[in-house]
């Protein structure tokens, strides 16, 4: 990594879900460009821990253990966040589960199944986003991005849950997006393809696997970085006039799919 | 101020096609963020001008007057880059040509010129700049295109075609070329101009329609580029992405 350049100084972002995988590369990057740091998620081993490398790379950092689907938590996250780092500029709505992918047959599904996957993954969006955009709207700016998933874009068999709540995320990004387009709030969505988040390695996945040769073009699968990046990107002024948009991120695969393996036979042009 | 990361020192970039912005604004973000930049064009002056840009940020540039309709031009152009570069890292196709007629007074020239035009040229550089770039497995191709390419408006259908066979153009390349490390994606311009107001009739109509309630600024296009020719994309290809001001969100 090249050192940062201050593109995010004097700015605060939140981000849930930051003690592990993709959300705490997104707070190492964004600290990186200068941004203090709001990690928030249920574990508080995680989050510190991501606090903890924040403030070795320079800006503040502030672990606040929070359940996104239980709204007093995050109304006092966002209000903690307020007192404590005097501000908030970004935030990120990284938190979610793969949750409910067993592939039961649908009438075997529970309430309390359903309400946990639509709860983890597109209510606690909406409860970090109702907590948030007052202040923005005050402030007369804001950015947020929403993470949501290729599965909100496809229906793959037996998703139900999750799938439903990432395509509605990928729409409530959308809404939010026109509805608070001109009071300067910017809010985008990204759709991560398969990304391995068990630990923060540096290299790219070695090619050839079962997933990398069949599904993804560019033949590996993902690393947080890719999606970090982008999160910068978006989190910072260079995308002041992209909102509402999708970026799906994921090495090629969501242009494809309507072959196995992507590649049609040679066939030669004949006309009768 | 570009992202650390996102910088582009010693990159070698070719903005290829006619347009009415994207020599001069792609050309500048491009050599802001470090890379030296060629320019392929019939406009020789316009060309010229957005060369003076990058040497204003301390970047080499090369100008080459080229008809991107033609393949002959454009392989002969690749080569004079490449030799003068030594490699292509970033390919900007960048060309649009519009034309506003209801169909049935289309003529099969005007049809033809259009797909030409905004459709074929974008071909031709991603063909012959595509075989560079297997040769070194990298590259990064960008395709500047309008959100016409996936919406349709009445007295655009010529351009609507056009502007969608690019996206498709680049949906196919991602996923022939991904082995190679070479990502291909779009950029979906939506409502864009320099100035505030352009005096275009039904001004006052449009920037209400458009939820920003504003035009973009071509150099809001720009930092989108930047960031997408970067080496932090390996991983995101096959997309079309909007700089739109939300437009593409409403119905």
């Amino acid at each position: 990594m090249a050192t940062g350049n201050g593109t995010l100084a004097g700015k605060v972002a939140i981000i849930t879900g930051g003690g592990t995988g993709l959300g705490k590369m997104m707070a190492l990057l964004m600290a990186k460009e200068g941004a203090d740091i709001v990690v928030a998620a249920r574990r508080i081993g995680a989050i510190e821990q991501t606090a903890d490398e924040v403030r070795e790379i320079g800006p503040r950092a502030l672990a606040i253990p929070t359940d996104v689907t239980d709204p007093a938590q995050v109304n006092n996250l966002v209000e903690r966040t307020l007192v404590e780092m005097g501000g908030l500029d970004i935030l990120v709505n990284n938190a979610g589960i793969v949750r409910g992918q067993e592939r039961r047959p649908l009438w075997e599904v529970t309430d309390e199944e359903w309400r946990i996957g639509i709860d983890t993954n597109l209510s606690g969006a909406f409860y970090c986003c109702r907590a948030a955009i007052k202040h923005f709207v005050d402030q007369g700016h804001g950015k947020i991005i929403n993470i949501a998933s290729g599965n909100g874009m496809r229906g793959n068999r037996g998703d139900f849950m999750y799938g439903t709540a990432k395509a509605g995320v990928i729409n409530f990004t959308r809404v939010l997006a026109t509805t608070f387009a001109q009071d300067n709030i910017q809010i985008n969505c990204i759709a991560p393809g398969f990304v391995n988040v068990r630990e923060l390695q540096p290299e790219p996945s070695t090619r050839g696997s079962f997933l990398t040769s069949d599904f993804i073009p560019v033949g590996r699968i993902g690393v947080p970085e890719d999606i970090g990046h982008l999160a910068l990107f978006l989190a910072s002024d260079a995308s002041d006039y992209i909102t509402g948009a999708l970026f799906a991120n994921d090495g090629g695969g969501l242009a494809g799919g309507v072959s196995p393996t992507g590649y049609a036979p040679v066939i030669a042009m004949e006309e009768d | 101020m570009v992202a650390g990361d996102f910088r582009l020192e010693g990159k070698k970039a070719l903005v290829a096609g006619d347009s009415k912005y994207w020599s001069k604004y792609a050309g500048a973000a491009l050599a802001e963020a470090g890379a030296d930049v060629a320019f392929a064009a019939r406009n020789a002056k316009r060309i010229e001008e957005a060369a003076g840009e990058v040497s204003r940020h301390g970047q080499k540039a090369l100008t080459l007057k080229t008809d991107m309709t033609d393949a002959a031009q454009v392989q002969k152009m690749v080569d004079q880059v490449v030799a003068g570069f030594g490699r292509i890292d970033i390919l900007v196709n960048a060309n649009e040509l519009l034309l506003a007629k209801p169909l049935l007074e289309t003529s099969e020239s005007e049809w033809h010129r259009m797909i030409d035009v905004n459709l074929n040229s974008a071909f031709h550089g991603c063909q012959a700049v595509g075989r560079q770039m297997i040769k070194q497995e990298k590259g990064r191709i960008i395709n500047l295109i309008s959100c016409l390419a996936e919406r349709g408006v009445a007295n655009f259908a010529a351009y609507c075609a056009a502007m969608g066979g690019v996206l498709q153009l680049t949906r196919a390349l991602d996923i022939e070329w991904g082995r190679h490390g070479i990502t291909v994606n779009a950029i979906g311009t939506g409502w864009m101009s320099e100035t505030e107001k352009t005096g275009a009739p039904q001004e006052e109509l449009l920037l209400k329609y458009i939820p920003l309630k504003r035009y973009g600024r071509p150099e809001e296009v720009g930092s989108l580029l930047v960031y997408l020719v970067s080496d932090t994309t390996d991983f995101l290809t096959g997309q079309l992405l909007y700089v739109d001001g939300a437009a593409m969100c409403h119905l």
